[in-house]
């Protein structure tokens, strides 16, 4: 008889996961790869491990000198947090744009990244925030960023035995302004073909810029970051940032029969998210 | 192991329910609730929405041991002695249903928006129910039964919005 557990704290959780647990947060992903499994005859799981009850993984302390956000924390959360809205509005935006009402109620940010699909929003909104992925198992806990725990589409470093308990984040200067876009199919319910995350610090002090959906693993784009920061902030430093990020796009995807598409979209969705957040951050167009 | 529940308002108790199985197979196939719709399976359609704790979820979507100790709400639990909920009545009177496939799955996410939200725009309804397609007539009617409902629920007379 197969089960699943549902503990309230950590310790147990850990122990249930060692036992060699499917891991489940809001089942949004996991339960579509289960159909899937059932559809091809493959077996079921026998041991489930909910964590969404353990309170670290539900811990959400962007005040703190190093924030952290829990694991089990959902995009409806995400979404309507007004703390999450005042520190990290790129990722209320993000998460405004997971899905539907019914996905956002249940998904959580360390499925997203568990999940390790390229096209996470999440994912790529906590990427330019710098995320380091903080894993428990029963060896002890251990961090590691984001961009180097997801490794490829659907492929990340960790154990068989761990689990995410949450992240921690940067904290931004102050005025830091901040932007999402993305673009999809349509407005809702759309797997993203482009996520850009940006933050940017007044005068140029810091530029942060994540592009995701379009790349096989969650980056920072740091050339098109120092690029920003050396020039003189106006439209034409946003195209030229938008350009030198399709560039790296075809450096690291090389051309692809969507490129065509992609390379437009990658430059003008980059320049006018950098646009925003330097408008955010009190500059001027 | 046994998984209890409230479901509509009544508490519901099973054993040897499968740790992958998902709430809508549970309402389906062990409870035999025909109302909640398996269209998509994997959380597009809305179909299968049903509450979790007053919140709509898809239930495809949602391991069954989800629910335990929690309250679960589907398309069956809204009337109420034989009344209609003031939502499916604005769906009927709004010409918001056809093939009514979709139907349970639209009033129930229509029904978490109002319990947030007793008065929403027109746009607050259209993302709320983002998550719900319909197929056959499109979603004028269905943005105009919700807010007619909406009306109803908070006491109000019927307005002249047939637009």
């Amino acid at each position: 008889m197969s089960r699943y557990l549902a503990p309230d704290n950590l310790a147990e959780a850990v122990a249930i996961r060692a036992q060699g647990a499917r891991i489940v947060a809001g089942g949004t992903d996991l339960m579509i790869s289960l159909r899937q499994a059932r559809l091809e005859g493959q077996p079921q799981p026998e041991l489930i491990l909910d964590v969404t009850r353990i309170p670290e993984l539900n811990r959400l302390e962007l005040g703190a000198e190093r924030p952290f956000l829990g694991a089990a924390v959902t995009f409806r959360r995400l979404k309507t947090d007004p703390e999450v809205a005042r520190v990290y509005p790129l990722l209320a935006k993000a998460a405004s744009m997971v899905g539907s009402v019914q996905v956002r109620q249940t998904g959580t940010i360390g499925g997203n990244a568990a999940n390790s699909s390229p096209a996470a929003d999440g994912v790529s909104a906590i990427t330019a925030l710098g995320a380091v992925a903080l894993l428990a198992s029963p060896r002890g806990q251990r961090e590691l960023p984001l961009s180097e725990l997801i490794t490829a589409p659907n492929k990340n470093l960790l154990a068989a035995d761990e689990l995410i308990m949450g992240f921690w984040l940067d904290r931004l200067p102050d005025g830091a302004g901040q932007a999402f876009s993305k673009v999809g199919r349509r407005q809702a319910v759309a797997i993203a073909r482009l996520n850009v995350a940006a933050a940017i610090a007044p005068e140029l002090r810091e530029v942060r810029l994540s592009v995701g959906a379009c790349f096989p693993s969650p980056r920072r784009l740091t050339l098109v970051e120092e690029l920003v920061m050396a020039g003189q902030p106006g439209p034409e430093l946003w195209r030229q940032a938008g350009r030198a990020a399709a560039t790296n796009f075809t450096d690291v995807c090389g051309w692809r029969s969507s490129a065509a598409y992609k390379v437009e979209a990658i430059a003008r969705v980059t320049a006018r998210t950098l646009a925003t957040a330097w408008a955010k951050a009190g500059g001027a167009a | 192991m046994t998984l209890d529940f409230t479901l509509n308002g009544q508490p519901v108790s099973l054993e040897g329910v499968p740790a992958a199985e998902s709430l809508l197979d549970l309402l389906r196939h062990r409870l035999d609730l025909k109302g909640t719709k398996e269209g998509c399976g994997v959380g597009e359609c809305g179909a299968c929405s049903v509450l979790l704790d007053g919140k709509v979820v898809d239930s495809c979507l949602t391991p069954a041991w989800k629910a335990a100790g929690r309250e679960v709400t589907t398309i069956e639990g809204l009337a109420r002695d034989g009344q209609l909920h003031p939502l499916q009545e604005s769906f009927l009177s709004a010409g918001a249903v056809q093939c009514g496939f979709c139907t349970p799955g639209m009033i129930l996410s229509a029904q978490s928006l109002l319990s947030d939200n007793p008065d929403p725009s027109d746009e607050e309804i259209k993302i709320a129910l983002a998550g719900n397609v319909c197929r056959c007539t499109g979603y004028h009617d269905i943005v105009l039964a919700v807010r007619r409902g909406a009306r109803a629920l908070r006491g109000e007379a019927p307005e002249a919005d047939e637009s």
